[in-house]
C-alpha cells in the first residue's frame, strides 16, 4: 500500500473547535498587533536608511567590538553599532550607523582608513548605504507593493469565488500577514527589503491551500445540500488535509534548505517564509472554514430564507 | 499527437533549455571561441560577483536654479531694450522676485514673462513681480538636466584611458543614475572621484590674497565688494587652508572653452594637467593673459582653487594647471575636463557594493542551499510516492534547467534573493506534483481503473494548480513591478519558476505517466 501521512478516513472535527481555533487566533493577532507599539517595528536598512558596513581584517584582529566601535565613534557618526559577525574569534565585523551630512557614500572609504590605522588591513566586504530620500521612496513602494498585491489578489478572489466564499478567503489572508509580521516583530528581527519580498510571496502562497479547501467544499455542497453545512465542511477540511500538509511541508522543506544553508543574508527572508508557511497552513484548516460557517450562519441563511434581502432583485 | 511525437518534443525543448543552463558553466571567453556553446548567458547580480553599485541622485534643483537665472538674464536684457531699469531682480526660493519702478514697468515684464514658455506670472502687486518656471518648462529642464548628467557620466566611464571598463551609466527614475561597476576591483576613491565632482573648471584674476580668510577680510574694513568673492587653495589630503584669494565672481573664461585636457609632467616630473582652448576660447584666454601679465591667475576647479600661478606672458590656446597632485587625481581632473562639467551635482544616494570574496560566499551558500532544497523535497517525493516520486523529481530537475535556460536566454541577471526565488520555486512546484497524485490516489481509492485514475486525476488537478499559481504570481508580478535591484531579482525566478512548473507538472510528469505504465495494463501503481 502506499505510504500515508493521512488515513483517507480520517474524520478529525476541525469546525466543532472553531471557538477554540477562533479564541487562540484573536489572541495571537491582538498580541501581534499589541507588540508593534510595545516592541517597535526595527527597520532594516533600506527603510531606515543609513550605512551598514561589512568589514574583514586580512592580518591583525581587533581584542573585541570595543575597539572597532571607538574607532567608529571618532569619525563622528551617529548611533553606531558594531557586531562581530559569526563566531567569537571572526575576522569580520558588522559596522551600522545612520547618516553623517554632507560626507554620504564617503565615510566607508574614510573608515576604512582608520581601521587600518588603528589595528590593521581591512578589506571592506559590503558597503550598503540607503540615503534618507531613497529610504522614504522605499518605504512608500514597499507599503504599496503590499496593498496593490492584496487588492489584486482580492479581486482574483472576488472573480473566482462566489460573494458567499470570498470573505473567509479575506480573512485568512489578513490573519496570515498579521501573524507573521507579529511573530517577526516579537522575536525582533528586522524588515528590511528581502523580508517585504518574503511578506509578499506568503500573501500568495498561503492562499493556495485555502482555494484547495474551498474547492472542495463548493464540490461537497453542490453533492450533499442536505447535510449540515458544518458536516460538509468538516467533510472537505478532512478530505483535503493530505493534499494541505504535503503541499506545506515541501515547501518548508525547501524553505529550511535555505534557512540551514543559504548564508546569513538570506536567513531573515527564509525565517519570514517558515513562520508563514505555518501560519498560512494553520488558517487555511482552522480559520477559512469557520469564518465561512460563521458568515453563512450570520448572513447566507437570511439571506437565503427571506426574499427581501440585500439583493432582492437576485433573490 | 502521437506519443513518441510528444515525447520528442517535451524532451527536445527541455534539453535546450538545458544547454542554454548548462553552457554557464563556461567562461565568457570559452563561449565566444567555441560555436558550439552560446555567446550569451545568465548575468550575475553585482551581489554574487561583487562590485560597486551606486545610485546617483540628481539635484535638480541646481539645474531649476540655473534655468530661473538664465531668464532672469533674459528678461533683464528685454527689460533694458525698453529703457526700463528694475529696482530689484532677484532668484529667490524657485522664484524670479523683481521690483520695479512703476505699476507699468511691472505689467510690462509680466507680459514679456508671459510671453515666454518657460516662465509664468505668480505674484504681481503693484510695483513687485514674481515669476517660476512653468511646469512644462521645469519637465524640460529636468530631462535636459539629467540627459546631459547621463552623457558626461558616461563619457568618463568610458574613457578609454583611465575609465572604468565594462561599467553600466543608467538613468533610474527621473532624478537618478544608477552605476554599476563590476568585479569588485575598482579603487573606490577614484571611482567616486571621477563621477561625482562636477568638474567645473574657471579662470579668475586674483585681486587680492592673504594666508587666511580672517586677514583677507581685514583687508576690506567696508567688507569685500559685492562682485567678488573669496576662495581658497586647500591642501590635497588635510583640507588645510593653504592661501585665501579674492576673485571677481563672474570667471573670465570657463571650461566650456576647452577642446582637450590630458594628463602632463613638469621639468621636475610631476604630474600637471595640460590644455587646449578651442579657437574662441583661445581668443579669449589670449586677451585676458595679455593685459594681465605679472598678475596672478587663478585657476578654480568646482570652486577650489586648484593652482594661481603668476603670469610671465600671454599665453595661447595652450596652458597647464600645476596643483600639486598625485597622478591619479591629474588623471581624474584631465578626464573630467575632457568630459565636460556636471552642472548638476550628482551626490550619492544609495550604496549596495560587495567584495568579490563575499560575492563568491553568496554562490556558494546560494548553490548549497538549492542543492538541499533538492535534495529534501526529491527525497522526500521518493520515499512518499516511490516511482511517480521519481517522475515528481525528474519534473522537478527539469523545471530548474527550464527556469536556468530562459532567464540565460533573455540574459536576465540572476541576484542573491534571485536564489532564494529559485530553491522556494522547487518547494512550490512539487505542490502541484502532490495535487495530481493525491487526487489519482483518491481516484484508484473510490475503485477506478489506473489508466482512468491517472486521467481524471490530472485533469481534475489542472484547475486547482492553475488557481494555487496564480496568486502567488500575482504578488510576484507586483514585486517586480515595485522591487529595485536584488529584489527584482528574486521577483524574476519567482514567476518563472512558477509559470514552468505548472508546465513541468502537467506535461514532463504526465509524459513519464505515459511512456509507463501507459498502456500496458500494471496490477498496481507506484504511487
Amino acid at each position: 500500500m502506499s505510504m500515508e501521512i493521512i488515513r483517507p478516513d480520517t474524520n478529525i472535527d476541525f469546525i466543532g473547535k472553531w471557538k477554540i481555533c477562533v479564541g487562540i487566533s484573536l489572541a495571537v493577532i491582538g498580541i501581534s498587533l499589541l507588540a508593534i507599539p510595545v516592541r517597535g517595528i526595527r527597520l532594516g536598512l533600506d527603510f531606515a536608511g543609513g550605512h551598514e558596513i561589512q568589514v574583514k581584517f586580512t592580518e591583525k584582529l581587533p581584542d573585541d567590538e570595543g575597539v572597532v566601535r571607538k574607532i567608529v565613534s571618532d569619525l563622528g557618526v551617529t548611533e553606531p553599532t558594531v557586531v562581530r559577525f559569526g563566531e567569537a574569534d571572526s575576522a569580520e565585523f558588522l559596522i551600522r550607523f545612520r547618516g553623517q551630512d554632507g560626507q554620504q557614500g564617503q565615510v566607508a572609504d574614510q573608515l576604512k582608513v582608520e581601521l587600518e590605522r588603528g589595528i590593521g588591513p581591512v578589506e571592506l566586504e559590503r558597503v550598503g548605504f540607503v540615503g534618507p530620500r531613497v529610504g522614504a521612496e522605499l518605504q512608500s513602494a514597499g507599503l504599496k507593493a503590499i496593498g496593490i498585491s492584496c487588492l489584486l489578489i482580492l479581486i482574483y478572489i472576488g472573480f473566482r469565488f462566489s460573494p458567499r466564499f470570498a470573505p473567509g478567503a479575506v480573512v485568512a489572508l489578513i490573519h496570515d500577514i498579521v501573524i507573521t509580521s507579529g511573530v517577526f516583530v516579537i522575536l525582533g528581527y528586522e524588515f528590511d527589503l528581502t523580508v517585504l519580498a518574503a511578506l509578499l510571496a506568503i500573501l500568495g502562497y498561503s492562499l493556495n491551500d485555502t482555494i484547495i479547501v474551498y474547492d472542495r467544499i463548493r464540490e461537497n455542497m453542490a453533492l450533499h445540500t442536505k447535510h449540515d453545512l458544518a458536516d460538509v465542511l468538516n467533510r472537505s477540511v478532512n478530505q483535503t488535509l493530505s493534499r494541505t500538509l504535503l503541499t506545506s511541508g515541501t515547501t518548508m522543506l525547501a524553505v529550511l534548505a535555505l534557512l540551514v544553508a543559504g548564508g546569513p543574508i538570506i536567513r531573515p527572508f527564509a525565517l519570514a517564509m517558515v513562520i508563514g508557511i505555518v501560519v498560512g497552513t494553520y488558517s487555511s484548516i482552522y480559520i477559512a472554514s469557520p469564518t465561512l460557517l460563521v458568515l453563512e450562519r450570520r448572513w447566507g441563511v437570511r439571506a437565503t430564507t427571506s426574499a427581501k434581502g440585500s439583493r432582492p432583485a437576485r433573490a | 499527437m502521437s506519443l513518441r511525437l510528444r515525447a520528442g518534443l517535451v524532451i527536445g525543448l527541455v534539453l535546450f533549455f538545458a544547454y542554454l543552463a548548462v553552457a554557464n558553466l563556461f567562461s565568457s571567453e570559452a563561449r565566444k571561441e567555441y560555436w558550439f556553446l552560446p555567446a550569451n548567458g545568465l548575468r550575475l547580480g553585482l551581489d554574487l560577483q561583487g562590485g560597486i553599485h551606486w545610485v546617483l541622485g540628481a539635484d535638480l534643483k541646481v539645474a531649476y536654479e540655473h534655468e530661473l537665472d538664465h531668464m532672469k538674464g533674459q528678461l533683464g536684457e528685454q527689460l533694458g531694450e525698453e529703457k526700463i531699469t528694475p529696482a530689484s531682480m532677484s532668484v529667490k526660493d524657485d522664484r524670479i522676485v523683481a521690483e520695479l519702478a512703476s505699476e507699468a514697468d511691472a505689467s510690462r515684464l509680466a507680459k514679456l514673462a508671459g510671453d515666454t514658455r518657460a516662465v509664468r506670472v505668480v505674484v504681481q502687486t503693484g510695483t513687485r513681480v514674481e515669476l517660476e518656471l512653468t511646469p512644462q518648462w521645469r519637465k524640460d529642464v529636468a530631462q535636459k538636466g539629467l540627459q546631459q548628467v547621463l552623457e558626461v557620466l558616461r563619457r568618463r566611464i568610458d574613457d578609454p584611458v583611465h575609465g572604468v571598463q565594462d561599467s553600466v551609466v543608467t538613468p533610474q527614475g527621473a532624478d537618478r543614475v544608477m552605476v554599476q561597476i563590476p568585479g569588485g576591483k575598482a579603487d573606490r576613491e577614484a571611482a567616486r572621484n571621477l563621477l561625482t565632482v562636477g568638474g567645473f573648471l574657471e579662470f579668475k584674476i586674483v585681486e587680492e590674497q592673504a594666508p587666511t580668510e580672517e586677514l583677507l577680510r581685514a583687508k576690506y574694513p567696508q567688507g569685500i565688494p559685492e562682485d567678488k568673492k573669496i576662495v581658497f587653495e586647500k591642501d590635497k589630503t588635510t583640507k588645510r587652508v593653504l592661501e585665501a584669494l579674492l576673485v571677481s565672481k563672474a570667471p573670465a573664461i570657463t571650461g566650456d572653452y576647452l577642446d582637450d585636457a590630458r594628463v602632463g609632467f613638469d621639468r621636475q616630473q610631476r604630474p600637471i594637467v595640460t590644455f587646449t582652448f578651442n579657437p574662441e576660447g583661445g581668443k579669449i584666454f589670449q586677451a585676458l593673459t595679455e593685459k594681465s601679465v605679472g598678475r596672478r591667475l587663478a585657476v578654480v576647479v568646482d570652486n577650489d582653487v586648484a593652482s594661481a600661478p603668476v603670469i610671465r606672458e600671454r599665453i595661447g590656446a595652450r596652458g597647464q594647471i600645476d596643483g600639486r597632485f598625485t597622478s591619479q587625481d591629474a588623471a581624474n581632473l584631465a578626464i573630467v575636463l575632457r568630459s565636460g562639467s556636471l552642472s548638476i551635482p550628482v551626490p550619492i544616494e544609495e550604496e549596495r557594493s560587495v567584495g568579490p570574496a563575499l560575492g563568491a560566499d553568496s554562490i556558494r551558500s546560494g548553490l548549497n542551499a538549492s542543492i538541499l532544497g533538492l535534495f529534501f523535497v526529491g527525497a522526500f517525493a521518493v520515499i512518499y510516492y516511490r516511482l511517480s516520486g521519481v517522475y515528481a523529481t525528474i519534473a522537478l530537475v527539469a523545471n530548474l534547467l527550464l527556469i536556468i535556460g530562459i532567464m540565460s536566454a533573455f540574459r536576465a541577471t540572476l541576484t542573491l534573493p534571485g536564489i532564494a526565488g529559485l530553491v522556494l520555486t522547487v518547494g512550490m512546484a512539487i505542490d502541484a506534483n502532490v495535487i495530481i497524485f493525491e487526487r489519482i490516489r483518491e481516484e484508484l481509492r473510490s475503485g477506478r481503473q489506473i489508466k482512468a485514475a491517472i486521467s481524471t486525476g490530472f485533469s481534475k488537478a489542472w484547475i486547482t494548480i492553475l488557481d494555487a499559481n496564480v496568486t502567488t504570481l500575482i504578488s510576484g508580478l507586483v514585486l517586480f513591478q515595485y522591487g529595485t535591484g536584488p529584489i527584482k531579482g528574486f521577483a524574476v525566478t519567482l514567476c518563472i519558476g512558477l509559470i514552468t512548473s505548472v508546465f513541468t507538472a502537467m506535461v514532463v510528469t504526465r509524459l513519464c505517466f505515459d511512456l509507463y505504465p501507459g498502456e500496458r495494463r500494471v496490477q498496481q501503481l507506484s504511487i
